[in-house]
């Protein structure tokens, strides 16, 4: 086994690495010219096998130091006075997690998932998170994910025990969204990955500062979920749309946290999703 | 010892992963973070050569693959492979890499791996200028400071072995 690793290496190092170059190089350029759904099973594959488990693990970890910083934090006080604040501060945290899902609850009716947040894209684009909740927990694809702030994404792909979660920012998703004052109907999307953009009728009078919500058409979103406020208007190529950048409600970067709405894309809307090739 | 050493990186591609996902958010400055795995990518490069530079890139870049989107599967692995490759190359066969050089070379590496991620993901020109002006170049920036304070800890260390 070990002779069998120094051959490969010793194949790879030959010629000053033009051998490991030419073969990395084809490996990358075979990613990319495969099919969608060889890329999606590929990206499956690793983040279920080697990503996930890390990510837990460094994720467990941040949790484990925690608690034991908090618990020595604790040690220092009264004993009794130490478990009247431990009461206290989780019945509070408790109490504002309540008011919170009773409100989209109250608005919504459907059931809710919290989850935790375990892993997110190391690069400098942010488009990608993955949930602790999976299959096993009711969590499915296209289902809309949400924090306490507004909108964050929606799944993209459930497995048993965890999921992958498509922020707004990724170019692949486009959202249609309605300006709360105005009620006019748009779409929002993210060109570059990074910055969101919306498109929305210039007859409207949509200005900076104007709040975008989701409009329920698609099928995905529910209608009024809070996704961000106008932050500039430009003019686009075409006269009748105006082109916006918007900042959304939620940091993406420093998410911990995270809502999935156990609701599933309208039927008659979702066998239009499926037919498209 | 040969084993020992990938050991050893293994080890070091955890930890900038992880400081990637924690660290560099706390320190982000308006919205710019430093790149910790392309530092990793550039002083393994520059250590231990082209191939493990490759390797290294490849690796790296499809660990970053795996959370952007699908379509852009491969983009990321392309631009890291031949940005370990690259920086092997140049501290093989032209340049004695001291401290300012390696800097340098780490700037260099940054904008390689966003030119050819642009180049790849196929980005309209506005959008690529943009993303240049406002994320390339202050994290290009930002990301030689830190890299700058790694190398000079790394030289400091080798010092007082000897």
């Amino acid at each position: 086994m070990l002779r069998a690793f120094r051959f490969i290496v010793d194949l790879f190092s030959q010629r000053h690495g033009v051998v490991a170059f030419a073969f990395f190089l084809a490996l990358g350029l075979l990613m990319r010219q495969a099919p969608n759904s060889v890329r999606q099973s590929v990206v499956s594959a690793a983040l279920g096998s080697v990503f996930y488990p890390a990510q837990l693990a460094v994720s467990s970890l941040n949790a484990y130091r925690a608690v034991a910083e908090e618990n020595v934090q604790l040690k220092e006080e009264n004993a009794r006075l130490r478990q009247e604040t431990y009461h206290a501060r989780e019945g509070l945290q408790e109490l504002a997690r309540l008011h919170t899902l009773v409100r989209f609850d109250d608005k919504w009716d459907y059931p809710i998932v919290t989850s935790r947040v375990v892993g997110h894209n190391p690069g400098r684009f942010l488009t990608t998170l993955v949930i602790n909740r999976g299959n096993k927990h009711g969590v499915k694809e296209d289902m809309p994910v949400f924090s306490m702030n507004g909108l964050v994404g929606k799944i993209t792909k459930a497995s048993l025990t965890h999921s992958r979660v498509q922020l707004l920012v990724d170019p692949n998703l486009k959202l249609s969204v309605m300006e709360r004052r105005t009620r006019v109907v748009g779409f929002l999307e993210s060109m570059d990955g990074h910055t969101l953009t919306a498109m929305v009728p210039a007859h409207a009078g949509v200005v900076a500062g104007d709040t975008l919500v989701t409009s329920g058409l698609g099928g995905i979103f529910p209608k009024g979920i809070p996704v961000g406020t106008v932050k500039e208007v430009r003019k686009s190529d075409l006269d009748v749309m105006r082109q916006m950048d918007v900042e959304p409600f939620q940091e993406f970067s420093i998410l911990e946290e995270v809502f999935v709405m156990e609701k599933e894309p309208d039927w008659e809307i979702k066998e239009l999703l499926d037919e498209e090739p | 010892m040969k084993n020992l050493k990938w050991l050893w990186l293994l080890i070091m591609f955890v930890v900038c992963f992880s400081l990637q996902v924690s660290v560099a958010d706390w320190l982000s400055i308006f919205e710019v973070s430093p790149d910790f795995v392309i530092i990793f990518i550039v002083a393994v490069a520059i250590k231990c050569g082209p191939a493990a530079g490759c390797f290294w890139g490849f690796a790296a870049g499809f660990a970053q693959d795996v959370y952007a989107p699908v379509e852009w599967l491969g983009a990321h692995s392309i631009a890291m492979t031949i940005v370990g490759f690259v920086v092997g190359q140049l501290n093989e066969r032209f340049l004695t890499l001291n401290m300012p050089a390696k800097v340098g070379v780490l700037g260099l590496a940054y904008m390689i791996c966003d030119g050819i991620y642009f180049g790849i993901t196929g980005l309209s020109k506005e959008i690529v200028t943009n993303l240049f002006l406002t994320k390339s170049l202050p994290g290009c920036a930002y990301t030689m400071l830190i890299g700058s304070i790694l190398f000079y800890l790394d030289v400091g260390k080798k010092k007082t072995h000897v």
